[in-house]
Order: C-alpha cells, then structure tokens, then sequence
C-alpha cells in the first residue's frame, strides 16, 4: 500500500466523512493525533484495524473478505460479482468506516487489513503468478477433481508425500498449474482456482441478515413477578453477604482475591451455589460496597451504611450499573479449567466482557417479548460481531449475561422486564419501589420460640429483630428462632430483658407464649452477673488501707483512679505513665505483667481506606460530538503546522548536508512506500545506536514489522533489524 | 403479589398460613410434594426436598403440577431459582429403572446412558451390578435390591422400582367392623401406603396407628409379621387385631422371649429379633425362611441397628413402618425413609384433636428451686453425674406428691427415669412401680389393674414409654427423662392422649429443676411438642404448694 495515497485520501476528507469515521472509530481520536500522516498510520495500524473489524456484522466482514482478496485496486462490481448486489449498500460504510478507500483508479484497502483479517482470508491461497486456463477445470480428470474437492473450500494448503514423485491427480494439476508447489511436501490451490470452483464465489453462503431470535412466549404479568422477585433476592444476598464480612471478615488471598473456603463458607450462608455468591460478592466489590483494606481484609465499606438507607430502585441501579460496566466476569470462578480464579482477584478482567454483555443486553431489548432461546441467540449474537479477536464471540459470556440479568432482576424468567428495560434505556427504577411487596411491621411468634415475618419486614424491626434472634429461614417472609445465644446477644447489645419482652409483645399479632417471657427473664437474670471491661492498667495492694490512701492522694487524680475491689484500682493510664506519675509522688511500685485481657462482643467494622472499585479495561467510550469536533480542530492545526516544520527541517538538511532527517511518520510513510514498489534504488538512513550515536547506514529494507525495519545492510551486507523508533530519517539514495 | 396462604422461601421451605381460608386446600394440595416439618399455632413448615419430590414423581405428580401448586398459592413471586430446581430435580427420577427379569433376576435399565455410565462408574454402586447386557441395561444381584436403590438415591439417580413385590403367601384377612367404623384418616394412610407399596405412616399417639396397620394386612390379604418394641405390645396388637379383624386366636403367633410361635401372623419383638446366641443373630431368619406378605413396624423410630441392615435385604417384600416420632437424636430418620419406604401419610397433631380422636392434653412445665445445699452440690457435682443429680433433687419429690394430691381420683402416671428416684415416689406415695426388672404377669395385672380403675396411680420408668394403652389415663407426671430425649416427651405425652369416655382434657406436667442442666434438656425435649403447637405453660413450684394452677 501506498500510506502516503491512504493520507492524501484522508487529507482530502471532508470534515463530515472524518467526523463519521471518528464516530465509529473512537480509537482514532484517542488521544487525538497531532496531523494528517499521524491518523493514517493509527487508522492503517493493525490494532485499530482490529477493532474497526470487530464492530462489523457478518456481511460486512464477508464483503470486506471479498475486497481484500481483490487484485488492487477493484470496482464495486468487482464486489458484486462475488456476492451479491446488495453487497453494494454495504461498501460506503466500509469506507465511511476508513476500511476501504478511493483512490483515482477505483477501491482499495489499506495493506495491514489484510494481515488483520488472516492468511488465508476466506480459505483461500495467494493468487496464481501465472495465467491460467480455468476452462480446463471442467473437464478435470477424475483424479484431479478428487484433490480439488478436498481442498476447495480451504484450508488451500494439502500435503502431499513428495514434490517430486506426485500422484497422477496432484501431477496434472500441477502441469496445468492448479496447484502450486510450496515446499518439499506441500502444494496451494491458487485464488483464482478456488474462487472459479466455488462457483465464482467467495463464500459458501451470503449471510445477509441477521438470523432471527427465538423463544417461547411468558406472560408478562409472570415475568414481572419473576423479576422482582429476583430484585428482592439480589438485594438480600448483597445486604447478606456484606453483614457476614462485617461480623468477620474474610482475608484476602496473597494473589488477591476471595480463598475457596470463604467462598464456600459464604455460599453456604446464602444458601446458593458458589458461582452465584462470586456474583454476589463481585457486584457488591463495583459497586464501592466492599472494599479489601491495606490489611487485606475483605469489609464492607462506609458507601454500604449509605447504601443501606435508600430507596430499593436505588440500591439495585447502583448495583445493576456497576455490573452493565465492568469489564470482570465473575463467571470465570469456579469454571472448570481455570480454577484458580478468585473472586475480587485480579484475574477476572476480560476486555470483551463489557461488549459481550451489552451485546446480549440489545438482543434481549429486540426481543422483549419471548424467553430467548439460547442458541438462536448466539447466532444472532455471532452474526453481529463476528470477528472477535480472542478466539471468537464466547457463548459461556452470553450464558453468564443472560444468567447474571436474571439474578438481579433485570430479566424475569428469561424475559426483559420492564425495571430492566427501564434501566437500560436510562431511566429511574422507581417502579422497583411501587411493586416490591408491601414491607411489613409484625411478625407472628409461635410456642415453638420462632417468630415469623409474613412479609418483609420494615428495616428498623428487622434490625431489632436480627439482634435478638437468629434467622432460619430466608425469602419472601423471615423465620426467627429465639435461644439463649441469640437473647443474650440482644442483651449484649445494650437491651434489657424487660425491653426486649416489650418490643416483642409490641411487635407480635399474637399472644407472647409463656416460655418466651420466661426464656427471655432467665436469660436476662443471668446476664451481666459477671463483669468485664477494658482498663490500661491496675494497681493492686494486699494493704487496703494504702489503696484508700492512693485513692484520696490529691496529686494522683490525673491518674483517674477507680477501685473495683478493696484491694484493686484501675487506672486510665498505661502501666509505664501510672508508675512513672506513682514514683514521682513517693510512691515505690512494681511492674506486674498481665494477660488473659477480655473484649467483649463482636465489633462491625468498616474500613478505614476509601473504595477502590476495580478499573475497567476495553472498550473505548464513544466520544460526543464536541470532543470529536474539537480532536479534528486540533488534527487540521496540527497538520498545518508538522508541514511548516518538516519543510523548515529540509531546507536546513539541504544546508548542511548531513545525515537524513524525518519524522516518524516521515519515515514510516517512505519504507513503506519503497516496500510497496520495490524501487532498485537502496535507501540512506540515520540510525542510533544505544549510546544515541547516530550513525550513517546504506540499506535495502525487506519487511516492515512490529516497530522494526528488517533489511540488508551494505556495509556489512547481511541482514539486520532496525528499530524504527532509532532511524533519525530516511532519504533515497 | 396474590394473597395466598403460602410463602415459598429460598432455602426450600414452605410457610402456610393455617389462619388464611385457603389453608386446608392449600395442605391437601402441597401435601403430596412437601414435607411437614413443623406444625404450631399459626405458620406451618413444610420443605421442599428431594425425596418428597422424587415421591411424588412415583406416585404420578409431575412437575408442571407442582409448580403450578406453588405460584397458585403463593402470597410472594417464588424465586425463579427455586422452580427450576424442582424441575431438574423431578427429571432426574426415573432415568433409572429396576425391574424384574426372566433371565437376570433383576436388571437396572435406563433410558439415559449417560446416566448409567456415571452410576456403574460409582465406587459403592459397582459391587452390586452384575453383568452389563447391553447399552442400556445392567444386572443387579437381586438381594442387592436395597442397598443399590439407598445408594442410587444418595448419588441424586433415585431408581423406580418396577421390580414389584412378592405377594406371599395368601391368608385371608378383612376388617369386622362391628359397632366401630375405622375413621377417614385411618383409612387414607392404610391406603396411602398400599399405593405406594412400602413406607412409614405417622400419626400421633392414641390415634390409632394398630388399625391402619389391620387396614393395611386387609388390602394385603397375606401372611404378616409384625415387629414391636415389647411382649406387652405384642399382647396388646394381638387382642386389637381379634378385636378389628376377622382373624382368629389360633392364626396369631407371638415370637418373643417367652413363646417362640410363628403363625400366618406373628408378632415379634425388637428384642428377641436382636438376640445373639454364640455371637449370631439366631433368629433373624424369621424374616426370610417364611414367605411374608407384609411386614409391620411398630415404632419404627426405634428400629435397631441390626434389623436396620437386615430390612435392606428384604426389599420385594411390602413394609409399613408406623410412628408418632420420626425423630432421632442420632439422626438416622432418613435411613428409616430409605429402608422401609418414604413417608406415605403424616398429620399435624392438632388436627387430628380439633377431629377429636386424641384427647386435647396441657403441657405445664412446673419448675422447681434447688435449696441452697442442693445449689451447691450440683454446682461441685462432675459433670457426667450433672444431670442425674439435679433430675433427682428431692424438692421434687414434694412437689410430686402434692400434684398428686391435687389430682386424686383422676388415672395418674408418674413418669421416671431413675430407679432410686421412682422406688423413692413409689413409697412415699404408696403405689406400686413397674421398672424393668417387674415381671411380665406383674405388669400385666398392674396395667388391668389401672385400667379398671382399681389402681388410680402408678409409677412407672421407661419401660412404659411406649406401646402401653392406658386409655383412661389423664394424668402425667414426668420428674426425669433421658436427657434431651425429644421423642420420648412425645411418646409419654402420647400416653394420655386416647380420648377419654367422658372427653376430659389430659394435663402433662414436666417438674424440672430450675437453672439447671435439667432446664436446658427440657427445652430440647420440648421441642417436638411445640413444633407440633403444643404450647407449654410455666409454673412455680410454690404455686402448685398454694393451689393457684
């Protein structure tokens, strides 16, 4: 290719045509170029070529298929010919998209595309360097046919036993020169041949529109109810989970991430399987609502104490969002084969999760009203972004979307619901809110100590509640179990007997059973009868009556003494300041070493550190209109000024006769384009070596590739890799 | 969102509602899939397993009706999750099949061969397989029947049996129902277990279990062995059966200790069942050496270890567990579902008192304070003697005597576990004591003895904790118990449950020492109790001394 006719066809661009190709491929644009030369080499690169390939559907990838195995440059008819006529409406948006471009002899592509798009594009060979006489294919010995047949629908590659001793089919093949010897062992069936015994085609089949989504019919009214159900659910488990790690935090992995038995532990908590409490836990890390702190403790964060007060629309968004975006897939853990994957860890990033989810997302949007079966999914999903860098569009991805949406409610029984089609289109969820059941503020105790819930309940009942009896049963309603352990705990937290009797005949419909007063009444007699607390230190005498002196010593009031027996003070001080403070006054004590020091009750603990939800690789954001107008603003100055510059550059060099000077792009644009024509003429460059001495080298460049320039170099005559970034300039000798 | 009866929650249980108007219809409809795990005042539990599921795929449900019973119920949307569940797991049934061959004795056949390859590849499944006979059919040993479905059922592959039952040796027997009718419940279970082929029936104490276990040797028309706890249940079926049914004196053999007959229906004890002799059981052929139609277990909750294996090995004949308790503290209550059959009819007590078949009874629990010495004691006391100590304190004893008191006239039970303290009652109340060691005639004449009225109280020790009908007994006293025992609570309640001729209510004290281990195993026992809406009350010893009860 030549790049400097790709960059005069862009400097010939209107501002219309660039912004639409910025418009479909963002990349360019980020960051903006500084001129005309810089944006072909990007847009001609084989990363951004990639990407643009990426959002083509399937016809559109199959005309440029055909466009590329053209000879340059070719007709649209030329296109045509090897599809179909509607190839035609496909082609202005290749170029729209840069993929393709005109140039005064007709259509063609940037060089690289080809690379991007594979060897053997279509499964097919290079092009014959001879003419051939294709009508003698019809009439091809029996033989023969039988080696086309194999290899015409490619690979175009066969290996055969020896070049020198062929078959009979192979030999008359290759006398004709439909097969062209490749080495020792193996022959290639040559474009021309293929495409003629393909029928004049190029594909198999034309896949010109997308396959049709199926699936069966749901009533929407169950779907509805699926969904919230779902919603209700996933706001449960998050609340759960985030509580459990409050009471006890989990530590975090050496490599990051949630160890194999917490996660058990937890799935067992919930009560789910493992993969769907990753998912949990997961949402709830985007979403800032869990953090792992320096300690490499897994807590929920101050964002959660936050979040616990709002309206359930609210609290599903902010979780819902931060799953629509992330680029992690938390479908990993636990998938066979990659066991080592950790929840929260590092290795859950997928730079097509987020393409592959939004995919999926638009496909359930056009198809609101079926449960989708899987497969037609797929293929409708395949046939949109076919050419997926990373072995292709990944249908577990699609599953774990379609499996994610329908735990957090943004589908119900498969279908779209209408809180997740509200959200996707941007709207509020408030309708989350109006369709949730009605909380409630009762619950039902039975003589068997459990109280039930009949409904959810209202949060400050329910906190009460959580304090004072363990929960056995989760769902829509909620089965307390009251014990020992779990009235002692309310009475740990502060409450007493006759408050937590209080509460519970307050909040019960029914009659409080009698052993439930008298639990509650044993429990609380027992309680605190023993006493525990903290203190710094403590001063302990056998003299009683010097204890009573220490206590009434004026000087020692800083001390903050108290006696909590006649032979013991406790002191608010360390054991080093009391004794220091002590001595000071006359006194003469000893140091006295303590152990066995008691907390008492579980502490809740957030972290001390702000959410650090992970980063998001992949896609680039699509950049409005004023941000693409301002980089073409930016790109036009730029491209005025790099000419001022390299014009002033030339006239010096002129000058001063010294070693070539270019610009990178200078440069690129002049290997290039000596490798495109192959002029006999050798090239003059100025190279660096690792010491920034620049020296003067005569070379005839071979290959262009990955930032190196391979070429042969005269001075020593062998052939040598040099590093683009290093050539000072290039000049035609 | 309905306002129906029922909450279905995420860990599989189910919530009825028993208050709402749909809630008799909602259990009917439920009851084939469910299990009834609780049932006090107001919300019933029932659950959601595997083996309830696979039940009602044997007995015809599938999962479409199930599903639809489950969202047509429902208060709230049921998690999506959940239904799927029931539907994968409902399709695992019956992948698996045995049946009877001509050839092979036994085969297993499927119609998944994926499945089978998984299950012959299973360590505790392949000794039992014999030759494979093609892609979809294996042999089993045929005395490997049992052992082979407990294990297909522990690998999530439950296996329909289609092999059938031997039907035994005939032996015609019907029901005489002359001047009683058997009740509608009675009926449904025998006939629930007969549909199914094997299984446990549970109905409470006093309900009646002996005449579903006639309806079912009626339906069965065999030869039948029956298993009880004791001779003294022995004798009692054998006099309920010639009372019910048309079987005569001499077709009714009694296996025990004392008389070895076998007849074309025997009744055997646990016991004699059990018995070593030069280290064998001598006389565990009795189940197969005659070819038995039915087999009976009476409080199945109690099957021993030794019957529990040999039962695995008798699995073409029919078997009918009955109990009021299926629970063990050992836990074992799924293997008693695996090996005589699943459960085929179970019912909230209270209902069947609200039908008026048991006596409505009232659970006190009367505790009493330890003196100050006896504070002490049980405080120093080693831990394993904890118990004993503070269930034998002689406070106690007082408040015993005055319950007595209070209730003279009226048929008393006082019920005991330890020797030295019921020989202590027995003297200081001045009545006679059944223990272990009375003999059998001696019992016998005390039970006839109380039953007429001759005898108004008695003290008894574990040995009357089941099986023993005392229908006019209405009160008990419990002063002791084995530990945290919730069955036998149950067992002792059920004692004082047959309806009375004059339908007085029956009153069950529990005298339990306060703040003490003894307190805490009374909460356990309890348990069962109030799980099925038996409320207790409690009581201070000094207002029993003051009358105010």
């Amino acid at each position: 290719m030549e790049i400097r006719s790709y960059t005069d066809y862009l400097r010939a661009l209107d501002d219309a045509a660039l912004i639409s190709m910025f418009n479909h491929r963002p990349d360019l644009v980020t960051p903006v170029p500084p001129d005309m030369a810089s944006l072909a080499v990007r847009a001609s690169s084989a990363p951004s070529l990639a990407r643009a390939v990426d959002a083509l559907n399937k016809w559109q990838l199959q005309v440029l298929e055909v466009c590329a195995i053209l000879p340059e440059p070719f007709s649209e008819k030329d296109v045509a010919a090897l599809t179909e006529k509607s190839a035609l409406f496909v082609i202005p948006g290749l170029i729209e998209r840069g993929l393709l471009y005109t140039d005064k002899d007709g259509l063609r592509t940037p060089t690289t595309l080809k690379e991007v798009l594979g060897n053997e594009i279509a499964g097919l060979g290079p092009a014959s360097m001879s003419k051939l006489k294709l009508k003698k294919l019809d009439e091809v010995p029996a033989p023969s046919k039988k080696v086309l047949d194999a290899m015409v629908w490619g690979p175009p590659r066969g290996a055969i036993a020896d070049i020198k001793k062929p078959s009979v089919g192979v030999q008359w093949l290759l006398e004709e020169g439909f097969l062209i010897p490749f080495n020792q062992q193996t022959v290639v069936l040559p474009r021309e041949v293929a495409i003629y015994l393909r029928g004049n085609t190029v594909h198999r089949e034309l896949e010109t529109s997308q396959p049709s989504v199926t699936g069966s019919k749901r009533d929407m009214r169950n779907v509805q109810l699926a969904a919230i159900a779902n919603i209700t659910t996933f706001l449960r488990w998050t609340e759960e989970v985030l509580n459990f790690w409050a009471q006890e935090p989990a530590t975090a992995l050496r490599s990051g991430g949630l160890g194999v038995r917490d996660l058990k532990e937890l799935s067992l908590h919930l009560g789910v399987d493992e993969s769907c409490t990753a998912f949990v836990a997961e949402v709830a890390y985007l979403s800032g609502l869990l953090t792992i702190d320096p300690d490499d403790k897994i807590l929920p964060t101050h964002q959660f104490d936050i979040w616990l007060t709002q309206n359930a629309s609210v609290k599903w968004q902010l979780l819902a969002s931060a799953w629509l975006s992330t680029s992690r897939v938390s479908g990993l853990v636990g998938k066979e084969g990659s066991k080592n994957v950790a929840p929260l860890g590092p290795e859950l990033d997928r730079s097509s999760a987020t393409t592959t989810r939004r995919l999926t997302l638009t496909l359930l949007q056009e198809n609101s009203q079926i449960a989708v079966d899987i497969d037609s999914l797929f293929a409708a999903a395949t046939w949109l972004a076919p050419a997926k860098r990373a072995g292709g569009l990944q249908k577990d991805y699609i599953l774990w979307a379609m499996r994610e949406a329908e735990w957090l409610g943004i589908t119900g029984q498969g279908v779209l619901s209408s809180y997740g089609a509200d959200f996707l289109t941007g709207g509020d969820s408030t309708s989350v809110d109006t369709d949730l059941p009605k909380a409630v503020d009762h619950i039902l105790i039975q003589s068997d100590n459990t109280a039930i819930a009949p409904g959810p309940l209202e949060h400050e009942v329910a906190q009460e509640l959580a304090l004072i009896a363990d929960v056995e049963s989760r769902g829509g309603a909620t089965v307390f179990r009251f014990s020992e352990g779990s009235i002692r705990r309310g009475l740990d937290h502060g409450r007493t007997g006759e408050e937590i009797t209080k509460f519970l005949a307050k909040t019960s419909k029914t009659p409080m059973p009698q052993p439930l007063e008298y639990l509650i009444a044993d429990v609380a007699k027992k309680h605190g009868k023993l006493r525990v607390g903290n203190t710094a230190s403590f001063i302990r005498c056998e003299d009683s009556a010097l204890i009573t002196q220490i206590l009434g010593d004026k000087r020692l009031d800083v001390l903050g003494l108290r006696k909590i027996a006649p032979e013991v003070l406790i002191c608010g001080h360390d054991a080093t300041e009391a004794m220091n403070i002590l001595r000071s006054c006359g006194y003469l004590p000893a140091a006295e070493d303590s152990r066995g020091l008691l907390l008492s009750g579980p502490r809740i603990q957030r972290a001390q550190t702000k959410a650090r939800p992970p980063r998001i690789i992949g896609e680039f954001e699509r950049p409005d209109e004023i941000q693409i107008e301002g980089a073409l603003r930016a790109l036009r100055t730029g491209e005025k000024s790099s000419r001022k510059q390299s014009t002033m550059r030339n006239i010096a060099t002129e000058a001063l006769g010294s070693l070539p000077r270019s610009t990178a792009n200078e440069t690129l644009e002049l290997l290039s384009d000596y490798l495109q024509n192959q002029p006999t003429k050798s090239l003059s460059i100025g190279y660096a070596d690792n010491n920034g001495l620049v020296s003067h080298r005569i070379i005839d460049p071979l290959k262009l590739s990955a930032g190196s320039l391979v070429a042969r170099d005269h001075a020593t005559g062998e052939v040598q890799t040099f590093r683009i970034a290093r050539i000072t300039g290039v000049a035609a000798l | 969102m309905t306002d129906g009866p029922l909450i279905v929650q995420s860990d599989k249980t189910l919530l009825l509602d028993v208050d709402h108007v749909l809630s008799t219809e909602c259990r009917r409809a439920i009851a084939p899939f469910a299990e009834l795990e609780r049932s006090p005042e107001h919300i019933h539990t029932y659950r959601l397993t595997n083996l309830g599921l696979w039940n009602a795929r044997a007995a015809g449900h599938d999962a479409e009706l199930v599903i639809d019973t489950l969202i047509k119920y429902s208060r709230y949307a049921v998690p999506h999750s959940l239904l799927v569940d029931v539907a994968e797991t409902m399709s695992r049934y019956g992948r698996l099949r045995l049946e009877a061959d001509p050839v092979h004795g036994l085969i297993l056949v499927t119609t998944d061969t994926g499945v089978l390859e998984e299950v012959i590849r299973a360590k505790k499944i392949a000794p039992l397989l014999g030759v494979r006979i093609d892609k979809e059919t294996i042999a089993v040993h045929p005395s490997q029947r049992g052992q082979i479905k407990q294990s297909l059922l522990r690998l999530g592959w439950p296996a329909e049996d289609f092999a059938g039952y031997v039907d035994g040796q005939a032996h015609d027997i019907a029901l005489k129902q002359d001047g009683w009718k058997i009740r509608q419940y009675q009926e449904h279970a025998a006939e629930g277990f007969w549909h199914g082929g094997s299984g446990v029936v549970v109905l409470p104490c006093g309900a009646g279990k002996t005449i579903v276990g006639a309806a079912a040797m009626a339906h069965a028309k065999a030869t039948t062995l029956i298993l009880v706890t004791n001779t003294i249940a022995a004798r009692q079926w054998r006099e309920e059966l010639l009372k019910r049914t048309t079987l005569l004196d001499e077709e009714i053999g009694e296996y025990s200790g004392a008389k070895k007959e076998i007849r074309p229906v025997t009744i055997a004890t646990y016991q004699v069942m059990t018995k070593k002799k030069n280290g064998v059981y001598a006389h565990l052929d009795l189940f197969d050496t005659h070819d038995w139609g039915l087999i009976i277990y009476d409080e199945v909750h109690l099957l021993p270890a030794p019957i529990f294996r040999f039962t695995a090995d008798i699995q073409s004949r029919r078997r009918l567990g009955l109990t009021a308790t299926l629970v063990r503290e050992d836990g074992m209550e799924g293997e008693v579902f695996s090996l005589i059959g699943p459960k085929r009819f179970d019912v909230p007590w209270k209902e069947i008192e609200a039908q008026g078949y048991i006596a409505p009874a009232e659970c006190i629990e009367v505790r009493v304070n330890l003196t100050e010495a006896e504070r002490l004691s049980y405080a120093t006391a080693e831990p394993e003697e904890r118990y004993r100590f503070c269930a034998t304190t002689r406070t106690k004893r007082n408040v015993v005597e005055e319950l007595v008191a209070h209730h003279a006239g009226e048929q008393v039970l006082v019920i005991g576990q330890y020797i030295d303290q019921l020989d202590d009652l027995s003297e200081t109340l001045g009545v006679p004591l059944i223990k272990g060691d009375t003999p059998q005639k001696e019992r016998e004449r005390l039970y006839a003895a109380f039953r007429t009225g001759e005898v108004t109280c008695l003290v008894v020790s574990k040995v009357a904790n089941f099986s023993v009908d005392l229908p006019e007994a209405t009160i008990a006293i419990q002063v002791s118990g084995a530990f945290g025992s919730r069955q036998e609570e149950a067992q002792r309640l059920g004692r004082i449950l047959r309806p009375k001729a004059d339908g007085r209510g029956a009153k069950f004290y529990s005298v339990v020492s306060r703040d003490t281990i003894d307190q805490d195993f009374a909460q356990n026992r309890q348990r069962f109790l109030a799980e099925q809406g038996y409320s207790y009350r409690i009581i201070d010893a000094d207002d029993v001394f003051q009358g105010k009860f």
